[in-house]
């Protein structure tokens, strides 16, 4: 091969170009809805930070050591996502990717591979840190007033920055698929990137920050600010990066700093080639053995299926759809988020505490049950579309199965229904019920909040798998592709509008019922007619919500081809 | 007990198939041939089931395809080209999760199971997951599940794709004991040895149309030659070999 290692890189930039040019159903809503909500996180960033930093203006040395410390500990946590990103990045760029066997059957010099290779990790694993980075040093900058050589340094700083921890990164997963296969590595990493990201999400809630508000804890700043301090060292790049770029904002040169980060970024390049050459294809024939992978045998999900009221396909599907998902760690461990997320959700109500609001604290209490109601269902909306919309797609290239099997549609999606519905239905009653019962709402509405969700779930389970039929991806590499499709985006606009007007009928009545009992002054007639109505009218939408998909989905499968 | 009658396929202004008819009795093996592009697979799509045709029918058993179709596809055992199966779940299971589908219960399933995992030589795979089957090993188990609830018809699209030379013997003598038996095996495929060997009759699709069909013998005749191989004749029925372009590009 003659040309250049960026030349390897060519077909990723003209598979990109045509998919740009060959539109999709639902791409322009797409674009619009991710690439606003994007431009809209980088514009708050951008916002909050000139906020913060302009306020910091007013404390002079504090506020200096302040950004001199939030330098550091920005770059600490892109340092740790970086590398790890880069680690699972290197697995599918350097072992698992489609056009290896293609690349490595052509006589391409095993240098130019590694670094076309390289360049894919680093662009990858770094693109997502890069965008948030940049809002976050231009609205320091700004309030700073720097200078050119400001903003010049943050480019010489992020890209050593972002070399050091994706060479890192792919040493890592050098080492490591010479140790375990290529596949059962990535399983790995991915749990625990996951058990990883469970625990700093309750870390963090658990350590209730909010404290810090409070003004009786203030003598507490010291120590908070001291432990703070602690894991930024000198050694990490994420310290010379910081160190540069507050030198810069001050109007100076460090050449120190940023020649450490170059210097150790390009050390690092060299041995991870280094690594490539001496580990790569022990790597990668390993990767591409045959295993015998250990698994459950999930023997008591067939003698369970057996006992329901179920036809012999319904029972078969079932089994089959509960074994493929959790002998799949990349989906069952998705869960763990789940139940950290539901952890933190009910922690938040266990520790409202409303009675602080001595006159109003029975209605704003009451008030919260909708809220909670509403957060619930959005909850349940996040599940619905991550683990019951794609259920369709998710049979992918094997649906010649079941579509030449004497199965009918409907069977097959309403076995597909009932799967998602029961432990999302158990979800949805378990964080009401709970969360109400820590509220300390009124018995009514514990009662219509423990209703509600019940019909609210079977409208949002119904909606999500009667959708997921309509627009199924059986071409999607995985289920996440599924979730962030048109169809998948359009369901949730749809689950929004559903849980707001449902909201809206619900809370209406039952807000004035509460009101006459609070007052002690009896219902009349009307009051009671038109709570009827509004209770018919929301289990009406319930009913269509889940009835009209689901018929639907059926129809959509059935002409399918 | 395969009827295919006057079967279109438009994709647009494209036609795809061009009302082909088909018709393999009870005990017979039909080879189904043509060129890439011909309409072969897409035929093959409609009679399974995984494609709706623009207008024409296809009966199995008896069974209309359109209007009863679960009875239709519960007589037909289908063996894909390319055998995508759930990677996650083991050999046995899946055998067990086919019976399931086809309404197959009991002690008898285990029995069936068994039976023709011995007869495909995967027995000693049953607890493996898929993901570490080969290609060939997949396409027998495909045949497994295929003959597992003992359809009436078969329709196999490339049945030697993939299967080592003891895999493809096996597979041709299955064939012709299921054919003994009375079951109407439909099979496309490339390898004209193949169906010189198996096939009781043939039927050639070109521009989705069918061009030939009948015996060897009676292809031969129809092609106005004398020889004794299927692949001159076919070739002449296609539209030649075009071979004399091959030095130049050389």
């Amino acid at each position: 091969m003659k040309h250049a290692f960026p030349y390897l890189l060519l077909p990723t930039f003209w598979a990109a170009r045509n998919r740009a040019r060959r539109r999709e159903p639902g791409d322009a809503l797409r674009a619009t809805l991710f690439g606003g909500i994007g431009i809209f996180v980088m514009v708050s960033i951008f916002a909050v930070v000139f906020w913060l930093t302009w306020q910091l203006l007013d404390y002079e040395e504090l506020g200096e050591y302040l950004v001199r410390l939030g330098l550091s500990w920005l770059f600490l946590t892109f340092l740790s996502f970086v590398a790890f990103s880069a680690i699972v990045t290197s697995l599918s760029t350097f072992f698992l990717s489609e056009d290896l066997r293609l690349l490595l059957a052509a006589p391409v010099p095993p240098d130019r591979l590694f670094h076309s290779r390289f360049a894919r990790t680093v662009g990858q694993a770094s693109w997502m840190v890069v965008v948030f980075m940049v809002p976050v040093l231009l609205g320091i900058g700004m309030v700073r007033c720097a200078g050119w050589s400001y903003y010049a340094t943050i480019f010489a700083t992020i890209v050593p920055f972002v070399l050091i921890p994706s060479a890192f990164g792919a040493i890592v997963t050098l080492a490591l698929v010479n140790i375990f296969p290529a596949r059962r590595a990535r399983d790995i990493l991915m749990l625990m990137g996951l058990l990883f990201a469970v625990t700093l999400v309750l870390l963090l809630r658990f350590i209730r920050p909010e404290r810090l508000l409070s003004v009786q804890s203030l003598p507490d700043v010291t120590a908070f600010f001291a432990t703070l301090q602690s894991p930024v060292t000198p050694l990490f790049p994420s310290f010379w990066a910081g160190e540069s770029l507050f030198t810069a904002l001050q109007g100076g040169v460090d050449g120190l700093h940023l020649g450490a980060l170059w210097t150790t970024a390009l050390a690092l390049v060299v041995i991870a080639r280094a690594a490539y050459h001496r580990l790569y294809f022990v790597g990668w024939s390993k990767a591409q053995e045959a295993r015998k992978a250990r698994f459950g045998k999930l023997r008591g999900l067939e003698v369970l299926a057996r006992m329901l009221p179920a036809s012999p396909a319904s029972r078969v599907i079932l089994v089959k759809d509960l074994k493929v998902f959790l002998r799949d760690t990349t989906q069952w461990s998705q869960l763990l988020l789940l139940v950290a997320l539901v952890l933190v959700y009910l922690y938040n109500f266990r520790i409202l505490d409303l009675d602080r609001i001595p006159y109003m604290s029975g209605l704003v209490k009451n008030a919260y049950a909708f809220v909670n109601l509403a957060m619930a269902a959005f909850v349940l909306s996040a599940v619905a579309v991550r683990f019951v919309f794609p259920a369709v797609s998710a049979e992918g290239s094997s649906f010649w199965i079941v579509r030449t099997a004497p199965v009918s549609m409907r069977l097959f999606l309403w076995s597909k229904f009932w799967t998602g519905l029961v432990p999302v239905l158990l979800l949805a009653e378990g964080l009401t019920i709970v969360s109400n019962e820590f509220l300390g709402v009124d018995l009514f509405l514990k009662v219509l909040c423990a209703a509600a969700v019940f019909f609210m779930t079977f409208a949002l389970v119904g909606l999500a798998a009667g959708m997921g039929a309509q627009f199924p991806r059986f071409s999607a590499e995985n289920v996440t592709q599924v979730a962030g499709s048109y169809g998948g985006i359009a369901f949730m606009i749809l689950a929004v509008l559903f849980i707001l007007v449902e909201i809206a009928l619900l809370a209406w009545p039952s807000s004035v019922y509460l009101w006459h009992q609070f007052q002690e002054v009896p219902l009349a007639p009307r009051h009671y007619l038109q709570m009827a109505v509004a209770f018919s009218a929301a289990l009406s939408i319930c009913v269509a919500t889940f009835w009209l998909p689901m018929r639907k989905g059926v129809r959509a499968l059935e002409s399918l081809g | 007990m395969i009827q295919v009658e006057n079967l279109v396929k438009r994709y647009g202004k494209f036609t795809a198939v061009d009302g082909v008819s088909l018709d393999v009795p009870a005990g017979e093996i039909h080879g189904f041939l043509g060129p890439n592009g011909a309409g072969k697979t897409t035929t093959i799509r409609i009679i399974a089931g995984l494609l709706k045709p623009t207008s024409g029918r296809v009966a199995i058993a008896g069974h209309d395809l359109a209007s009863e179709a679960e009875a239709a596809k519960g007589a037909l055992g289908f063996i894909p080209d390319r055998p995508f199966l759930y990677d996650k779940l083991t050999a046995g299971e899946f055998l067990r999760f086919h019976a399931g589908l086809y309404g197959l219960e009991g002690d008898g399933v285990e029995t069936r199971v068994a039976e023709l995992l011995g007869l495909f030589e995967l027995t000693k795979w049953e607890g493996e997951l898929l993901e570490s089957f080969s290609h060939g090993m997949k396409q027998r188990l495909v045949m497994c599940a295929a003959f597992l609830h003992r359809p009436r018809g078969v329709l196999v699209d490339e049945p030697m794709v993939g299967l080592d030379p003891r895999g493809a013997r096996l597979i041709k003598d299955v064939f012709r004991q299921m054919a003994k038996k009375g079951v109407a095996i439909l099979m496309s495929t490339h390898t004209l040895e193949v169906a010189q060997e198996m096939c009781d009759r043939i039927s050639i699709i070109l521009n989705g149309k069918i061009i030939a069909h009948g015996t060897v013998g009676e292809l031969r005749a129809a092609s106005g030659d004398g020889d004794e191989e299927l692949t001159p004749v076919f070739l002449r029925l296609t539209g030649g070999s075009g071979f004399q372009e091959i030095p130049d590009a050389l």
